[in-house]
């Protein structure tokens, strides 16, 4: 075999090759592959079961201490430009690629059971191939060119996968808004990709730095250009890795199906942005400005999506906004200068997030059974509780995810969380402030959506509830609808089957202990990224500086889950009296979301209307108006004229001789005619 | 001179017999043979349906595809930059009119392309029921004409061409369109019309530059050295000609009208071909022919074409018709033609030809796709319309994939030639750095407004629950094998050059390249303005030695 890093094209590619094949099944033999969907879904979940080998053969490669790969060749050309393209495999790709191919297989053999009952089953194990073929493809990029290329394709299967229950009104517009918020992002990151090139010559990440560098040193390039050209660049990561004031389209992405939420929305495709910037390292390392924008944003992020969190009663977008939150920590830890951490976090996260997530369909699909597939009913907490005694399993799991995000040893998320606020302490100790609060709220807000879900007593028989909830949400079931789904709603909860609680129970073992790969003394995937940095860390590392801060995190951590036990366990706290009413704008305040939907609902969307629409009246008034006047006038000239004028060839024979006439006349004199 | 013209070719066909097929005259069997085949239609034999002459019309137009992909393979050499193919034939020399047809890189992709999109329409013409005869006689006449026009190496010849092409259009706007048919048809001739009158003017005043014995062969008005003035006069008769065409926004309000009423293949036409012509003759005339005054007017080019990107964008975002939401995402995209021509780098001038030649397979597979839809929904306004999806999936499907591809999503070609208009006008050193930034910037606005009107547009018509008085009214069938063939065509390509761009780009880019030259050469001697960088002294203006 091989050596793995050298075929390392493949990864992308054997999704890619599964995802044509089944779509153009699709659109020709279309009922034939909807009754074979096993053997599609089964040789899909095989491709991506390929390239998983290949990746976890060249992780190892690297763990060996392999060199990294790079193989280009010319994608176009024209000129003296040439614009390459190729894949790259390091340390850092390799990891990546293991993470993304296990997640998604995972993802897929949850969503056979998930989806089973679906009649686009097909398409979803389609859409599922395609996007797991784009994010392998963006991490093996060489340059930031072809990064922006997958970077929109996976933008684009993220749209096509939330949009995936076309029939929702809902599903549509956050599928829309994903796309157009992502495409804000991607301007930027466009401009900003065509600056550094401008400035550089080169798309090459490393040339890109040492270009820019050079240029500021020269002083050829002045640094206000260099900071809004990075700045342009970052907010592709800030649009895709859902960072303040562009996080907007991710808790609307949750209208998907919810394996989808866990793979794209969750572990893999948010992450991209954490990856660019991890990539861009070398180039944000020269400016401490960005940096510190980038870690400014991050603690924004951060905090805002913990504090809106606090208040969600849907469980998809309370994982939602815990996501944000978690983007948000990373973007920290970016901004810090320590991308080994951030890119740890994002590993544990991705870990114990899918397995939320996978957990929060899990109970979903077993509260379809009993409220019906209605997302405002099936979703919302106020009808869960009690649920784990009925799934123990995905119970289990959940409580080991909310253990694992809180940070409480030694599960993953303490290592890596606390490593990134070790970070923060040192380079902006306001911004770790922030995080050790955001780190309460976190332990605080996960135990409330394990104790409303899993704890006390069922109430999802509560039709008046049930009712109550549809109008708030201004849904009126129709008739029709309701039939349809008649019969389910008297089923009972019960256990998802194996092929949903397998990923849950596959993923929790990670979340347990993958922290130990980067334990602040001996951390292997610091070795493995960054062997010098490593080396450094290591030797810098003092106990006694680190047990304070890790007993801090500890601390505020224990503080939120006790709280939230208080409060929604043994019910001897009430939160909404002591707190919602006492702070009623507050309270109002974070159910509203910061009212960021709201002005990006006035301002952007009725605004881009309006302004499209006056084009428009323009356009069709006076523009077309002007026309349409000078065809009258024309009308009216033409009736005179037709007196005086025969026929048409003759009317042109003398504009023409009229024409040269005036043109013998401007030019005969300057320009001698003879030769 | 006319039974010398037949006789010409008459024997360069029966040599060709004996010779293989290194002179076979492959550009003017290309023109004629469409032409010459249409004046079959009106002998055969009627029986009202157009089955017959359907599938004639169809061999005649794959026929013609051949031959033109016949003259690329054995006569073109991609890295030849001159005219190839050429033949000469003295048609009247008493005008200085001369048959001359030829190919260099920047005629033969649309020359293909022309070919390719008619075979394509003709298919798309398939339920076409009413006068058949006259609907594919007009059809396959345009096809010779269109390639004429691409392939004519002769500034008279050329506007004769471009005339003959109005009147197949006109009469199929005229006869085949919707309600407003005569309206739209009328506003299409008196704008090409009358805006063609520069063409012939600019043409006459070049040909009949500095001799007394007219040559309006394009080599020879090449190699001729106009002055300043001259040049800058007969560019903007000629800018406002072929502004019409392309369009160029406020030039732009014929095209809405006559998109929004011709029927799907004749739209595919419009669209696919017709648009490209303006641009085509942007590049041979204004850009190559007449350097010094493209030295000047070229900013002017890319303020034009960011006005056309935005300005198009947002009126199709609040269009509520479908074909004009269609065609207005149509001006927005020659838009970057625009940008394209009026950067002096090979990068972007060849961005400039591939976005011809994506719009071109994009416009006309988004405009067949509305043609398709309209033929089942009956009705064109959005508000009518609303989860068609679920009756219609495939549909849907090739509506997502063209949308897409038309958002320039990359791994498809509209990414790739926009990429290159980016790449190229920015990285251009003959502009300032602030011009750059504001015009990159502006135009990069249409990276956010497209995706808003074309994913509205699906929402609208697919997404959502399904509207019960369309779906109770109207059958609404899904794709039939046809209409899926058809769009397969055309994606093929459109994601071909997105993934290997090259494909493309090789066979014009020494034309390109040639072409920049001159212009650069042309910018570097002429009056820098102020948006060209420094400000060295020319020594144009003093008037030329001849």
């Amino acid at each position: 075999m091989p050596q793995a890093s050298e075929i390392a094209w493949l990864i992308p590619v054997l999704p890619l090759i599964g995802a044509v094949m089944s779509g153009l099944g699709l659109i020709s033999i279309n009922k034939k592959i909807n009754n074979a969907r096993e053997i599609v879904s089964i040789s899909l979940i095989s491709f991506v079961g390929v390239s998983a080998v290949i990746s976890y053969k060249a992780l190892l490669e690297q763990v060996n201490g392999y060199q990294s790969v790079e193989k280009l060749f010319v994608w176009a050309s024209a000129g003296d430009f040439t614009i390459p393209m190729g894949f790259i495999l390091d340390p850092l790709g390799s990891v990546m690629l293991a993470l993304v191919t296990t997640i998604t297989l995972l993802v897929m053999i949850y969503s056979h059971g998930y989806m089973a009952h679906d009649k686009g089953y097909v398409r979803f194990f389609t859409y599922l191939a395609l996007f797991s073929s784009s994010m392998m493809g963006l991490i093996i990029s060489p340059n930031l060119l072809e990064i922006y290329v997958f970077w929109e394709l996976v933008g684009m299967c993220s749209y096509l996968l939330v949009g995936f229950w076309y029939d929702r009104d809902g599903a549509a517009h956050a599928a829309q808004k994903a796309f157009v918020v992502n495409r804000v992002g991607d301007f930027g990151l466009l401009l900003g990709i065509l600056g550094l090139f401008w400035a550089t010559n080169s798309f090459d990440f490393s040339e890109i730095a040492l270009g820019i560098s050079k240029s500021i040193s020269e002083n050829t390039l002045p640094i206000w250009a260099a900071l809004i050209l990075c700045f342009l660049v970052f907010l592709g990561p800030m649009a895709k890795s859902a960072q303040f004031p562009l996080h907007v389209w991710l808790p609307d992405a949750m209208e998907g199906p919810t394996p989808i939420s866990a793979l794209i929305h969750a572990a893999t495709m948010v992450a991209a942005g954490i990856f660019l910037v991890a990539r861009l390292q070398p180039l944000y390392s020269l400016f401490p400005e960005i940096q510190f924008i980038i870690a400014l944003v991050g603690t924004i992020t951060c905090f805002l999506g913990a504090s809106i969190a606090l208040t969600q009663m849907d469980l998809k977008k309370g994982l939602a906004y815990s996501t944000v939150s978690q983007l948000g920590y990373m973007m920290l830890a970016m901004g810090c200068g320590a991308p080994i951490a951030g890119i740890f976090h994002l590993i544990t996260h991705a870990c114990f997030k899918a397995m939320l997530f996978l957990g929060s369909g899990s109970v979903i699909h077993a509260m379809e059974e009993v409220v019906g597939h209605q997302p405002v009913l099936a979703q919302d907490m106020r009808l869960m509780g009690g649920l784990r005694k009925k799934m123990p399993y995905t119970s289990a799991t959940f409580l080991i995810g909310c253990v694992a995000i809180s940070g409480i040893p030694p599960l993953a998320g303490f290592w890596s969380k606390d490593e990134i606020l070790g970070n923060a302490f040192i380079s902006f100790p306001v911004f770790w402030l922030v995080g050790l609060l955001t780190a309460g709220m976190t332990a605080f807000y996960m135990f409330r959506l394990y104790f409303l879900t899993f704890e006390g007593d069922f109430r999802g028989d509560n039709k008046e509830l049930q009712k109550e909830l549809l109008v708030a949400s201004q849904i009126s079931l129709d008739e029709e609808n309701e039939e349809e789904h008649g019969d389910h709603n008297h089923g009972s909860l019960h256990e998802s089957p194996w092929s949903m609680t397998f990923p849950l129970v596959f993923l929790a073992v990670p979340s347990v202990i993958i922290g130990f790969m980067g334990l602040p003394w001996d951390s292997k995937f610091a070795n493995l990224l960054d062997p010098e940095e490593a080396e450094i860390a290591s030797q810098a590392f003092e106990l006694k500086e680190f047990l304070p801060l890790a007993i801090a995190s500890i601390f505020v951590a224990a503080i939120g889950i006790t709280i939230a036990y208080q409060a929604y366990f043994a019910r001897k706290l009430n939160l909404s009296i002591l707190f919602a009413e006492k702070f009623p704008a507050i309270n109002k305040f974070l159910s509203k979301k910061w009212y960021l939907d709201d002005i990006n609902e006035k301002l952007f969307v009725k605004g881009s209307r309006k302004l499209a629409k006056e084009v428009l009246e323009v356009d069709s008034k006076v523009v077309d108006g002007v026309v349409n006047l000078t065809g009258l006038v024309t009308l009216g000239s033409g009736e005179g004229l037709k007196y005086f004028e025969t026929g048409r060839a003759q009317f042109y024979a003398l504009i023409v001789f009229g024409g040269v006439i005036l043109l013998v006349a401007i030019f005969g004199f300057q320009s001698p005619s003879v030769t | 001179m006319s039974i010398n013209f037949f006789t010409h070719f008459a024997n360069q066909t029966i040599g060709t017999l004996g010779a293989g097929f290194s002179n076979f005259p492959w550009l003017s069997a290309s023109i004629l043979f469409p032409i010459g085949s249409a004046f079959v239609i009106p002998f055969f034999p009627d029986k009202g349906e157009g089955k017959e002459v359907r599938w004639f019309a169809l061999y005649i137009a794959l026929i013609t595809f051949l031959i033109t992909v016949g003259s690329y393979i054995t006569g073109f050499d991609i890295n030849n930059e001159n005219v190839q193919l050429k033949e000469s034939l003295n048609w009247l020399p008493n005008l200085g009119l001369t048959w001359t047809v030829g190919a260099d890189g920047i005629s033969m992709p649309l020359i293909l392309l022309t070919s390719f999109i008619t075979a394509l329409a003709v298919l798309a013409a398939w339920p076409v029921k009413f006068k058949p005869k006259l609907f594919f006689f007009l059809i396959l006449i345009m096809d010779g004409g269109q390639i004429a026009v691409f392939a004519v190496q002769d500034m008279l010849l050329f506007f004769l061409t471009w005339e003959l092409e109005l009147i197949p259009v006109y009469l199929l706007l005229a006869i085949w369109g919707g309600k407003n048919r005569q309206y739209a048809a009328t506003k299409f001739i008196i704008y090409t019309a009358g805006s063609s009158i520069f063409i012939l003017l600019a043409g006459l005043a070049m040909g009949f530059y500095g001799t007394g014995i007219p040559n309006f062969e394009f080599s020879h008005l090449a190699s001729q050295d106009f002055s300043q003035k001259f040049q800058i006069l007969c560019y903007v008769g000629l800018l406002i000609a072929f502004g019409v065409k392309l369009p160029i926004v406020p030039l732009h309000t014929w095209l809405p009208d006559a998109h929004g009423e011709a029927t799907a293949p004749v739209h595919m036409l419009l669209a696919g071909i017709l648009l490209k012509m303006g641009g085509y003759a942007l590049l041979r005339f204004n850009a190559q022919l007449l350097p010094l005054a493209h030295a000047q007017f070229a900013p002017l080019l890319i303020v034009l074409g960011v006005v056309n990107i935005i300005y198009a964008a947002l009126t199709s975002f609040a269009q509520r018709n479908l074909k004009r939401k269609i065609a207005y995402s149509s001006i927005s995209h020659m838009g970057f033609v625009l940008i394209g021509i009026g950067s002096f780098s090979s990068l972007g001038t060849s961005g400039a030809m591939l976005q011809m030649i994506s719009h071109g397979l994009i416009g006309a597979s988004l405009f067949f796709l509305v043609g398709a839809t309209y033929d089942r929904t009956k009705t064109l306004k959005l508000d009518e319309m609303s989860g068609v999806g679920q009756k219609m999936r495939i549909m849907f499907a090739l509506w997502t994939a063209c949308s897409l591809a038309s958002l320039a999503l990359p791994g498809m070609s509209g990414f790739v030639s926009e990429l290159m208009v980016f790449t190229g006008f920015v990285t251009d050193e003959v502009y300032t750095l602030p011009f750059r930034i504001v015009m990159a910037s502006l135009a990069a606005i249409g990276v956010i407004l497209t995706p808003i009107y074309l994913l509205s547009m699906l929402r609208e018509i697919f997404f959502g629950k399904e509207n019960p008085k369309l779906t109770e009214e109207r059958k609404l069938v899904d794709a039939e094998p046809r209409e899926v063939y058809i769009i397969a065509c055309l994606l093929l390509p459109i994601i071909g050059i997105g993934l290997y761009p090259r494909l493309v780009t090789e066979s014009y880019l020494a034309s390109i390249n040639n072409l920049v030259d001159r212009d650069l050469n042309a910018v570097k001697s002429a009056v820098k303005t102020n948006i060209f960088s420094g400000n060295k002294k020319n020594e144009i203006f003093t008037a030329p030695k001849i």
